[in-house]
């Protein structure tokens, strides 16, 4: 029954319990092909097996999941077009898609990295819990990527403009600004990890409320730092709700004269450093997705994620893999260089479907018409 | 332990063959579990773009202003059955939703959502000003009246009437609410015939200055928008008398408080009081005892007083010289339709999502329940009506278009199009949510449902900037006006959509088949035979009254049914000919298809209107025959229920808890919560 030491996701059986663990640590628990095909599998057998009613995620080491495996994807393209790319997110986001809707709850315990493709894999479940090691992010934007799998719903309905500033900044949470802006729905110090898990395999309900008091029994409300920048959420606001980036870097600009406070110069820098064109995609991103369900935020974030494969509007993903995670010289030249050079009509293009014969929009898997739990109805 | 209760189960059943190996679990029932309809219905077309199609214009920017409310706590959001829906919480009491509705344009103007909207120029401005408009609008009443009152009424008051100095002086301060103005028109002797207000502004050359006065009660200015809390300005239509002559209706700028919000002296302000909806507007009444202004406060673009108490206009005609006046209205009924469009989606788009997962008495017993809309008499209900409100939208499209490209020449077209529109569209919005409130039962009830209280919020409508009935005749006098003079210089007819007078009268076949009733130029020539009999018709009625000597006033008052029924097939005939022209931009394929079928359900749904068979346009037998492919129509587009009201494109937190998991937004948990 346990699954062998090598195997990149491991499985447990515990009475109603399936324990699913990334273990791929030497590169964070960043998610491979194998990794995704195999939960896929895995989710797909629970929904209809009635012995399984809750699927706790975690990861093995220091982190939960660093994002998915863009240095494979890079070379995958290289060897194959870009294609192979875009078969690597379809089924990424149809994992995604599936955990959004899944008709039993998951529990991810977030007790380290989660980063990009790691967030896709957990926030779209019921339960997320984190402890003092959690880590989050979501830094598309540095890489010349934008927040992808799922971000643009789970990010836009953070409070206030909270997510625009995640999306775009790619700025780190800590356990307890996660569980603050709702990122996370518990917070569990990390020594209290194996009893919960212990009571979570005892349980033999889905009922949501049911597990939530089991968690809840663990939990604490951790205290946000006092620098913490969920405690600017005023600043946050009034600059990411500007219309354009541009303006928004102009407001945090008008800010930063009026305040000195070390983190909006920070953001400023971060913004100035990240792709123009995915800052820009990635605002719009999460502007339309505030406004869409789940299922279609993931199927235009499949059109966008296309054409950032096949590079014909920019070919900034494959710089700033290259700077970042291959010859690592964090010094990618980003073409076109500059917000004003991005013009909008290329901002649409993105948007837009792709025109290549045989492509076709994502399929998002059938769901069940009934039973399906109120808060996986509510998202579609 | 796990075997050996197998083996314990295996004997029992053995020994007592007939107990029930499991125990039978109680699953709730597939008809009273909410389904979401998504899950169900299948879009045969693309939603996004036929939304593309319908708002027209400015997409993105209504996509930003929508997460702006979504976002703000301002907004009131409240979650329900998991998901958040905004709208103002009408309980409060009136002095509360009053400061809320200010809080949020104080909120929205920080944002920079009014940025050009008094000092940008051009199409675009125009059009994006009134794209927010539409999804302000969707939020709430109050918000866009109060905003229109400060934009449109005020501010467009200064820009048409003012000239550059009132421009320099005013604009950009209405535009960042340094200064919140209002407009004084109305007075409660005096509401649609504004010529007969009774505020008389004098001049005092002495000073320089007008001496604004209310002589009577009747003359108390009422309504006033704004008035009784926030503005600190007003627009004061008055009676301009110079030396002793009445010059007629004039306006000045008046400030009535100072920038503490304290009364300025010789004004007296009272609160028109609660509502039966718009309660988040401050409507207040003014009188004016002796309030001198500096000369330069008379809006002089149509006429002007000297520093020495000259009347000076370039208008010598004094009817002119008014209808002027009236220009802004004109904005503010544009507005006021194009609104009133969006109202009726919001409660289609419930009726019929709620329709989609309501379900009620089951055909044969121990089936599930049928659903609401799959009974043909709820798609005969509320289908016909979502086809109305498409063609509406591109009607609405059209005026905004013939708004912002005005012209001096296209002035009476627009006055005539937008009065019929605005006519037309806010009683047509109040039936649709007539319709739609029952259409939801008892939910349509509840203030948190929207359908039902929209009604009250919008019942204004048809008496604000213009009454209906009186809009409506104005029309149908336009279009006698047109007939004589084309008649008198013997000329073919052109503007106002009348290009089919000169054309020979179109024939209706005596069998009509469904191809023919599904033609767009058989439902074309149908409309137009009807305005054309009925203008004949109108104008043989009024001429021969004018024959026998009498006034031509008293000939328009007493053919008053010939008058609104002309009104009316103007109104369908000019709605049908935009939603013609919208479909023609579409390249074939299923978007069009769907579309056409909504456009034949337009047109049939006014072919089946009284008029036809009152003056005998169809036979008895071809109304029947209308009626009947319409019950067909209902059914085919039964299908496409979703998706035509998905087009939209108005955001879930915009509609309300029905429209959604209605069950678990009423749960007893959610209660609890």
């Amino acid at each position: 029954m346990a699954s062998s030491q090598h195997e990149q996701v491991l499985v447990e059986e515990k009475s109603f319990a399936r324990i699913l663990t990334f273990n791929r640590t030497k590169q964070l628990n960043a998610l491979s092909f194998q990794m995704i095909s195999r939960l896929l599998e895995l989710f797909l057998a629970y929904e209809d097996d009635p012995n399984v009613k809750l699927i706790i995620l975690k990861g093995k080491g220091r982190s939960f999941c660093a994002g998915g495996d863009v240095a494979a994807v890079v070379h995958d393209i290289r060897a194959g077009g870009w294609r192979a790319g875009a078969n690597f997110f379809m089924k990424e986001f149809t994992l995604n898609y599936l955990m959004a809707t899944f008709s039993k709850p998951q529990v991810s315990i977030l007790n380290g990295i989660v980063m990009g493709g790691g967030n896709g894999a957990s926030m779209h479940g019921r339960f997320r819990v984190a402890t003092e090691n959690s880590l989050f992010a979501m830094p598309e934007t540095a890489l010349g990527l934008f927040p992808d799998v799922g971000a643009s719903y789970f990010l836009s309905r953070l409070p206030g403009f909270f997510g625009e500033y995640l999306g775009l900044t790619g700025a780190r949470l800590d356990g307890a600004e996660m569980f603050a802006c709702g990122l996370a729905t518990h917070f569990v110090p990390s020594a209290k990890l194996p009893m919960l898990e212990a009571a979570l395999c005892a349980v033999d309900s889905s009922d949501p409320a049911i597990i939530s008091s089991i968690i809840g029994q663990y939990s604490e409300r951790p205290p946000l730092k006092e620098q913490s920048v969920y405690n600017r959420l005023d600043v946050i606001d009034r600059c990411f709700s500007q219309k354009t980036v541009e303006e928004i870097l102009s407001a945090l600009e008008r800010e930063a004269v009026d305040r000195r406070e070390g983190w909006i110069s920070t953001t400023i820098q971060t913004l100035k450093k990240a792709s123009p064109t995915s800052l820009k995609i990635s605002l719009r991103s999460i502007r339309v997705g505030r406004l869409q369900g789940v299922g279609p935020c993931l199927v235009r974030e499949y059109r966008m994620v296309c054409h950032v494969m096949r590079g014909e509007f920019s070919k900034d993903f494959f710089e700033g893999c290259r700077a970042i995670l291959l010859d690592k010289d964090k010094n990618p030249k980003w073409e076109p260089s500059k917000l004003e050079l991005v013009a909008d009509s290329t901002v649409d293009s993105y948007f837009s479907k792709v025109k290549n014969e045989d492509w076709e929009d994502l399929k998002l898997p059938a769901r069940p018409k009934f039973n399906l739990p109120p808060y996986v109805i509510a998202k579609l | 332990m796990d075997r050996a209760y197998q083996r314990t189960r295996i004997l029992t059943n053995h020994l007592i063959p007939n107990s029930p190996a499991q125990t039978v679990c109680l699953t709730s029932n597939e008809c009273l579990s909410y389904s979401p309809p998504e899950l169900s219905e299948k879009y045969a077309f693309d939603v996004g773009e036929m939304r593309r199609l319908m708002d027209g214009h400015d997409v993105e920017e209504r996509d930003r202003l929508f997460g702006l409310i979504i976002q703000s706590k301002l907004f009131n959001p409240r979650v329900r059955g998991g998901k958040v829906f905004v709208s103002p919480d009408y309980n409060q009491s009136m002095e509360q939703q009053r400061e809320m509705t200010w809080k949020r344009i104080e909120y929205l103007s920080e944002r920079g959502v009014f940025r050009g909207w008094m000092t940008g120029k051009g199409e675009d401005v125009e059009m994006k000003r009134f794209a927010c408009f539409e999804v302000l609008g969707l939020f709430d009443h109050s918000i866009s009246i109060k905003l229109g009152v400060h934009f449109f009424l005020w501010g467009g008051a200064i820009q048409f009437f003012g000239t550059k100095h009132h421009h320099d002086k005013w604009l950009r301060d209405t535009e960042n609410y340094l200064i919140k103005g209002c407009f004084a028109m109305t007075e409660l002797g005096h509401g649609s015939n504004v010529r007969g207000i009774e505020t008389v502004t004098t001049y005092d050359s002495n000073t320089g200055e007008f001496i604004i006065n209310t002589p009577c009660e009747s003359a108390q200015k009422y309504w006033i928008g704004g008035a009784a809390k926030h503005a600190t300005h007003t627009i004061v239509f008055s009676q301009l008398n110079i030396n002793g002559t009445n010059e007629g209706v004039h306006a000045l700028i008046a400030q009535i408080r100072d920038a503490d919000g304290n009364v300025c002296p010789n004004i007296r302000i009272a609160d028109c009081g609660h509502k039966i909806g718009l309660n988040g507007v401050d409507n207040g009444r003014i009188w004016f005892d002796n309030v001198r202004v500096p000369r330069e406060n008379l809006l002089n673009s149509v006429a002007d007083v000297s520093p020495d108490g000259k009347y000076l206009s370039s208008i010598k005609d004094p009817d002119q010289r008014f209808a002027a006046f009236l220009s802004p209205l004109t904005a503010g009924r544009v507005n006021i339709a194009v609104n009133a469009v969006y109202q009726s989606k919001v409660g289609l788009a419930i009726a019929i999502r709620y329709a989609l997962t309501r379900r009620a008495f089951s055909l044969k017993a121990n089936e599930p329940e049928v659903l609401l809309l799959d009974y043909p008499s709820h798609q005969r209900r509320l289908l016909p009506l979502l086809a109305k409100i498409y063609a509406m939208s591109f009607a609405a499209n059209y005026l905004k278009m013939l708004y912002v490209k005005r012209t001096p020449q296209s002035n009476k077209t627009i006055h005539v199009v937008s009065s019929s529109f605005k006519a037309t569209i806010t009683w047509s919005n109040m039936q649709i949510l007539q319709e739609c409130r029952e259409a939801c039962g008892g939910q349509g009830l509840k203030t948190e449902n929207r359908v039902g209280h929209l009604k009250a919020e919008h019942d204004v409508q048809s008496t604000f900037e213009g009454d209906n009935n009186i809009l409506m005749q104005q029309v149908s006098k336009a279009l006698f006006a047109e007939y004589v003079a084309a008649q008198k210089r013997n000329k073919v007819f052109k503007g106002l959509g009348l290009e089919h007078m000169n054309k020979p009268c179109p024939v209706i076949p005596s069998q009509l088949t469904s191809t023919t009733l599904r033609c767009s130029q058989f439902q074309m020539d149908a409309l137009c035979l009807r305005e054309r009999e009925l203008l004949n018709r109108f104008v043989a009625d009024v001429s021969q009254c004018l024959a026998r000597g009498e006034s031509k006033e008293h000939s328009f008052n007493t053919n008053y049914q010939l008058a609104e029924d002309l009104g009316k097939a103007f109104s369908d005939q000019a709605i049908f000919q935009t939603f013609v022209e919208a479909e023609a931009t579409l390249a074939a394929g299923s978007l069009k298809d769907v579309l056409g079928m909504v456009r034949s359900l337009y047109a049939l749904t006014c072919l089946e209107d009284v008029t036809y068979l009152r003056y005998g346009y169809l036979s008895v037998d071809n109304a029947a025959a209308v009626r009947g492919e319409i019950t067909k129509l209902c059914s085919e587009l039964r299908p496409h229920a979703l998706a035509l009201v998905s087009s939209f494109g108005i955001p879930d937190a915009f509609l309300s808890p029905i429209a959604f998991n209605w069950v678990d937004a009423n749960s007893w948990s959610s209660v609890q919560h």
